[in-house]
């Protein structure tokens, strides 16, 4: 009964402590052939900044569309564009946020 | 009350030279300014031609760069390791100027400007068109020698110091052309002087001379205050005559130094003055210790004359004349209208009159001032309008 108690608390716990965008982002793409990294990049290399960067990934998640997806058309096609985003404008950037801490460049180059 | 203390010469040439020296200030500046704007177009060009050159090669870079960017992009973040190359240094920039790497030894980027010195580097900055590793500009920094500014420095140095001579050179030349007028008007005058100068000579010497040999006791009194006038208008005709022939035809002439005793030459001048005195009722005032001066006696007489001829001339009728003589200074007063503060400066201008009531060419003090200059006396001119005038010599 204590082991069946511990184990529920772990997995309750371990649902809170992932943030927002390992919760709504990771699982989904995890399905995809093209990495979020993969993704992030197609994102630099169309938008630069991270403002502007940030802007056109919450633009897109709020309103996907197949014309202004940075993806080339034999992945539309295979796998279609996301559906719109059920996450509130406050979620959606801090999943940005965290999305970008992780695969941004600054920092990391040698 | 104004004195004047002022060791240069004074002559109309120092009109002509303050003429010049404004015209050649405010010439030389012009020129300067113009030398230094060309000068400074020169460098710029220079600077834009060398940038011209620079940019072919930067531009190369940026190209070179940017294909090993793109590889860097494609297998990040596999592999960080920024490119560089011996040839050139490099920093990427993202859209918002935010640094994304840097490896310039000048951090300072002008994003508005494509190729530009930064110190002793140039930098070239590229807009790329894909952002590799998020990068919207890509900077290429080169080292700068600075050898064609060395080239740039030498030329302007070489070729202004040639334009501001040639300038000079033309502006003296303008100079001279515009003062030519002023120089004829005085050649003229000083020309014309000459000529009567010398048809003045025979007539006065005749009169002078008839008038020591008449016999006054035999004359009236009323015939003697005749004469007496005559003999006092032709010894101002005979101080103006001497004035004007030591102006044009004696100044060149050798000194004759020797150890003059001034009291016996104030004596003797006062003496041929005594008729002018006594004409205008002036009451002589003489105090006279021993002094002995070494010059020329016919150039020291000229000074004495000029100075007492003025102390009579412009005095007033019943006022006082006065000469103290002490060693190493002379002193002529007089109780006459004075001088105006504003004119003390240049009465030993030559052909300047400051008084129409009395005749004269205005050259008596510009040669008193020329003879004591030579001499090294200084003068003191000291006066006051309706009070009077006084002028110490000291040596």
């Amino acid at each position: 009964m204590v082991k069946h108690g511990i184990i529920a608390v772990l997995i309750v716990s371990s649902l809170f402590s992932e943030n927002i965008y390992e919760r709504s982002c990771v699982g989904c793409h995890k399905e995809l052939p093209t990495s979020l990294q993969e993704m992030f990049k197609r994102y630099l290399l169309v938008y630069s900044g991270e403002q502007n960067v940030k802007s056109a990934l919450k633009h897109y998640l709020k309103h996907p569309l197949k014309e202004i997806s940075v993806m080339d058309d034999l992945f539309i096609e295979n796998y279609g564009i996301k559906d719109k985003t059920t996450l509130s404008d406050s979620d959606i950037d801090e999943a940005l946020d965290s999305y970008w801490e992780k695969y941004k460049v600054f920092g990391k180059l040698k | 009350m104004l004195v004047l203390k002022n060791k240069d010469t004074s002559s109309l040439l120092r009109s002509e030279k303050k003429s010049l020296s404004r015209f050649l200030t405010l010439y030389a500046t012009m020129v300067v300014l113009l030398i230094t704007l060309l000068s400074l177009f020169y460098y710029q060009g220079k600077e834009k031609l060398m940038l011209f050159d620079q940019r072919a090669m930067l531009t190369k870079y940026a190209y070179i760069q940017t294909k090993r960017l793109k590889v860097l992009h494609h297998y990040f973040d596999e592999r960080t390791e920024y490119p560089r190359d011996p040839r050139f240094k490099s920093a990427i920039y993202d859209l918002e100027y935010k640094k994304i790497f840097s490896l310039l030894s000048k951090e300072k980027i002008h994003f508005d400007e494509e190729v530009y010195i930064a110190g002793d580097t140039i930098h070239l900055v590229k807009a790329l068109d894909e952002f590799y590793l998020g990068a919207k500009y890509l900077v290429i920094e080169i080292p700068n020698d600075g050898a064609w500014r060395g080239e740039g420095w030498k030329n302007i140095i070489g070729y202004g110091f040639l334009a501001l001579l040639f300038f000079m050179i033309f502006g003296l030349y303008l100079a001279k052309m515009f003062l030519k007028p002023m120089r004829d008007s005085i050649v003229l005058l000083d020309r014309f002087i000459k000529d009567t100068t010398h048809e003045l000579n025979t007539p006065l010497s005749a009169i002078l001379a008839n008038i020591e040999m008449m016999d006054t006791e035999m004359m009236g009194e009323k015939n003697k205050s005749k004469l007496a006038r005559i003999a006092i208008a032709a010894k101002t005709v005979s101080v103006l005559y001497k004035d004007l022939t030591f102006l044009t035809l004696e100044q060149d002439r050798k000194n004759h130094d020797e150890n003059i005793a001034l009291k016996e030459l104030i004596l003797d001048r006062a003496e041929y003055f005594s008729v002018l005195v006594q004409s205008k009722q002036l009451d002589f005032s003489l105090d006279l210790g021993n002094a002995n001066m070494m010059a020329d006696r016919r150039k020291l007489t000229r000074v004495i004359d000029n100075l007492i001829s003025n102390a009579i001339k412009y005095n007033k009728r019943g006022g006082t004349l006065g000469i103290t003589l002490r060693q190493g200074m002379l002193l002529i007063w007089d109780t006459g209208i004075g001088i105006k503060k504003e004119n003390i400066p240049f009465i030993f201008d030559r052909y300047i009159r400051f008084n129409e009531s009395e005749g004269g060419f205005g050259v008596g003090l510009s040669i008193v001032k020329q003879i004591l200059d030579e001499y090294h006396v200084l003068v003191e001119v000291k006066s006051s309008e309706e009070e009077g005038t006084s002028m110490v010599l000291r040596w």
